[in-house]
């Protein structure tokens, strides 16, 4: 599936935080969406999984659903959203619960992602029982429980150790080579954009708006090896100084939202 | 090269230990400390009746028999007032927590209505509900209903908004965001609520006897008081701190069950 | 307000007195009396008033209490030196422990002074309840178990033959429970005092059928003090009751003459009512009603006192151990009638 952004703005009171944002994202493809603090990405994304109404502009899906996905726009988010109360099990069988499935079908599903995720043996544990990383874990294995048409992911990994981060960026990698789902990836982090992004969104800040899309004309399989890391050095070099000059002046600014 | 010395030791102290025995060793002691007080006549039997004329008096009405009729009673009432004041309670501090106009109509009326002292409103209770059980059961009702409504849509107040936008994220029906979201996570807060309500259901008991009851640990208080048997309202007031002792264990129990994912 | 109105009087009270006595004023003796705001203590009030405990030497300072059982407990744990209340169980039980010892009388329910009422509901009525003798069966409206209230059914039972236990009695707590049940025919009677008695009949609540006073009267109240300050300090015990005594001779005088059964203004009587509404603080309108019977003496109904001790102890509310005889100390007062043998 494909979704389309068309002239989305969208303002908190005074403050334009998105200013006529145009954007298509491609079937299969990873979107990295990066800038600056406060530059309006998370609100962008909220946007286009429609738990936001933006001030202006639409956002569209083209392309069929594909069979047996239960929520197309399906989120990952940043502090994982589990509830506390339900197990492993539980929490990706919430997803399910209201659809009416078949008892059998859930457990299928439950099953499938969870042996996909590596949680089977954690199946009955509660969330305060898991480190950070399963937790984003079960996260994952909630939404794909869904069969998503495009993933929404908020910063994923960025409440999570270095450590934590390197082995789950690698299994989504993993994931996402397999399973070609459509997905927008917000995140601060430009080692992350440029390890798992076919391209990258780079916004402005206040107003935010499309600065620049860089394509990452390279297979993510590829972008491990030696020959690779001198075009990657060179990406990195480019979207830093698109978001440098920004970003030091949202260092220095008093929080007042 | 100068001598190596150890680096003293100065963190330590400052942490909650738990001691067990200790709560049990001083509550003796100071009964202990009571009886001898009244046996050797620092303290005049007249002020202060000896524990042990206390246990008498309590001896006496369990031989009886009067004091399972008063106990259960009093549970009767308290039971009954408790429920309905809970019931009521949840249904409003849920509608203030959940909806805005609810919210915006109920909350001035809490604030309003809450501060109220139930003791002052025994004679219109009276004249509106008479003074068999309803009003006993009422006065109760009333006092736990308030502080249930507070500590309900605090409660909800305290769900983190980012679970219920998840919900919405999976698309799950309003009622199941309720059902799945805002009532499992209000629940930690509204056992704490319980635990202030089953008090004050207790508290009110005696406010609540004071409506022309025969038989209740109010009523036996009440009357113990106007007929100067100190020993006999002793007696009374234990069996209150043993009730309300045996509902807080119940309600540790209930909290560890539901709230094992803590 | 109340207190610098006090401490104006006592000047002025001061005045006179060192006025007439002289150096006799500096050595005034500090006694506190523990009394409730009602006209049944008005012998106290009035001897404060006339200065008649200062012509004894004594500074008597008057400590208004809300509830009858809070003036022995006051006097008991030595907040106050005497004491002037109505005898309930609870007074008893704890004069019993040797606490209390009854000097001298306060005021008493006697025929022709409408004090206290049966009352009946209207719906009750309509079923029949019309005579005295019908309380058996019924439910009663008092304030507490061990009440005066509760004594007046026990000793209106023996006058008729009925028995007590047969009368279902609620223990409201409070006049205005009492009231508001009565009102809403919760019960079948009521013992009211006068004031009440007679707004509920003005709101149509239900019909006064009898008085106290008329049908059994009795001891109603007492001036009482510790046995500790009887035997340290007798003389003062002497002096406070003289003073006392004139007060309720006064009271006596204006306001329980009676000219064929019709109540008369006697001697005094506007000093008197002045007075008394002053220290009440209430209109001299609502103090006119239901001014109960003071003896001009302070003597007691003794074989009363005996009674009450016995039919407390009848319906098990007074100790066994209490001994009527042992909580009375009859030397104050010279004359203390109905003796027993």
């Amino acid at each position: 599936m494909e979704l389309i952004v068309q002239g989305i703005s969208h303002r908190y009171g005074d403050i334009v935080a998105l200013d006529g944002i145009d954007l298509e994202v491609r079937e299969g493809e990873t979107l990295a969406l990066i800038g600056p603090s406060g530059c309006g990405k998370s609100t962008l994304l909220g946007i286009m999984g429609g738990i936001l109404a933006p001030s202006a502009g639409s956002v569209l899906v083209r392309g069929a659903v594909p069979a047996g996905s239960l929520n197309p726009q399906t989120y990952i988010f940043q502090d994982f959203a589990l509830l506390p109360w339900r197990t492993v099990e539980g929490n990706i069988a919430l997803a399910l619960e209201h659809h009416g499935l078949p008892a059998a079908e859930c457990q299928a599903r439950i099953a499938d992602v969870l042996a996909r995720t590596g949680l089977a043996e954690f199946r009955q544990a509660f969330p305060k029982q898991l480190s950070g990383g399963m937790r984003q874990r079960v996260g994952i294995a909630r939404a794909l429980a869904v069969k998503p048409a495009i993933l929404l992911m908020d910063e994923p990994l960025s409440a999570l150790d270095a450590q934590t981060r390197e082995l789950l960026m690698e299994d989504f990698l993993a994931l996402w080579l397999r399973e070609r789902i459509t997905a927008v990836y917000v995140t601060h982090n430009l080692q992350e954009a440029l390890r798992l992004a076919d391209r990258v969104c780079v916004l402005s800040r206040r107003p935010g708006r499309v600065r620049e899309i860089v394509s990452i004309d390279m297979p993510q399989a590829e972008r491990v090896t030696p020959a690779a890391q001198a075009h990657l050095a060179g990406l990195h070099d480019r979207l830093w100084r698109l978001i440098k000059a920004e970003a030091q002046v949202a260092e220095r600014e008093v929080v007042d939202v | 090269m100068s001598e190596a010395r150890p680096v003293t030791f100065r963190g330590g102290g400052f942490v909650v230990v738990p001691k067990k025995g200790a709560a049990l060793v001083a509550f003796v002691g100071l009964i202990a400390l009571w009886e001898v007080s009244v046996r050797f006549g620092w303290i005049s039997p007249i002020f202060l009746p000896s524990p042990t004329s206390v246990v008498e008096a309590f001896w006496e009405l369990a031989v009886s028999g009067t004091l399972w009729l008063h106990i259960g009673q009093s549970l009767k009432r308290l039971l009954g007032g408790w429920t309905l004041g809970t019931v009521g309670g949840l249904a409003l501090g849920f509608a203030i927590g959940v909806w805005s106009l609810s919210r915006a109509v109920g909350l001035p009326l809490v604030s309003a209505l809450f501060p109220i002292p139930k003791i002052a409103l025994l004679p219109l209770l009276i004249l509106w509900l008479g003074i068999g059980e309803t009003s006993k059961v009422a006065t109760i009702a009333l006092g736990v209903f308030f502080p249930t409504v507070i500590a309900t849509f605090s409660a909800i107040d305290g769900v983190p908004r980012n679970l219920i936008r998840m919900g919405q994220s999976f698309n799950l029906p309003a009622a199941d965001v309720l059902r799945k979201i805002v009532l499992p996570g209000a629940l930690p807060g509204i056992l704490a609520g319980f635990r202030i309500t089953a008090s004050i259901g207790l508290i009110l008991l005696v406010s609540a006897e004071m409506i022309g009851a025969e038989h209740g640990i109010g009523a036996f208080i009440l009357q113990a008081g106007n007929l100067m048997q100190t020993d006999q309202l002793l007696a009374g007031v234990v069996m209150l701190s043993v009730l309300g002792l045996l509902i807080g264990t119940g309600l540790n129990r209930l909290e560890r069950r539901l709230l094992r994912w803590r | 307000m109340i207190l610098s109105r006090f401490a104006g009087l006592a000047a002025l009270v001061a005045l006179l007195a060192l006025d007439a006595s002289g150096a006799h004023a500096q050595q005034m003796q500090k006694v506190t009396v523990g009394l409730l705001k009602l006209s049944s203590s008005g012998a106290v009030m009035i001897a404060r008033e006339k200065g008649y405990f200062r012509e004894q030497g004594l500074d008597a300072d008057l400590k208004f209490f809300t509830a009858a059982q809070q003036v022995p407990v006051a006097v008991t744990s030595g907040d106050a030196d005497f004491g002037v209340t109505g005898l309930t169980a609870g007074f008893y039980n704890l004069a019993g422990r040797g606490a209390l010892k009854i000097i001298g009388a306060q005021s008493r329910e006697e025929k022709g002074y409408q004090l206290n009422a049966y009352m009946v509901t209207n719906k009750a009525a309509e079923g029949g309840f019309a005579n005295l003798k019908d309380f058996a069966g019924k439910r009663l409206a008092i304030t507490t178990t061990g009440s005066t209230f509760h004594y007046s059914i026990g000793i209106l039972a023996a006058k008729y033959g009925f028995d007590v236990k047969s009368v279902t009695l609620v223990p409201l707590q409070s006049l205005p429970n009492m009231a508001a049940a009565f009102k809403g025919a919760q019960v079948d009677a009521t013992i009211a005092p006068v004031t009440v008695a007679r707004q509920l009949e003005a709101e149509g609540a239900g019909k006064i059928i009898g008085w106290v006073g008329d049908e059994t009267p009795w001891q109603l109240g007492a001036l009482f003090t510790s046995p500790k300050l009887i035997t340290e300090k007798r003389a003062t015990v002497e002096k406070f009751v003289r003073a006392y005594a004139k007060g309720a001779r006064d009271y006596h005088l204006a306001f329980n003459a009676r000219d064929k059964g019709q109540e008369v203004r006697g001697p005094g009587y506007d000093e008197a009512i002045a007075l008394l509404a002053k220290s009440l603080e209430q209109p001299v309108e609502r103090v006119r009603v239901g001014l109960p019977y003071v003896d001009p003496e302070a003597r007691l109904n003794v074989g009363d006192v005996y009674n009450q001790v016995a039919f407390w102890q009848s319906v098990a509310l007074v100790d066994r151990t209490v001994d009527a005889k042992a909580i009375l100390d009859l030397s104050f007062v010279k004359g203390h009638f109905n003796l027993p043998k």
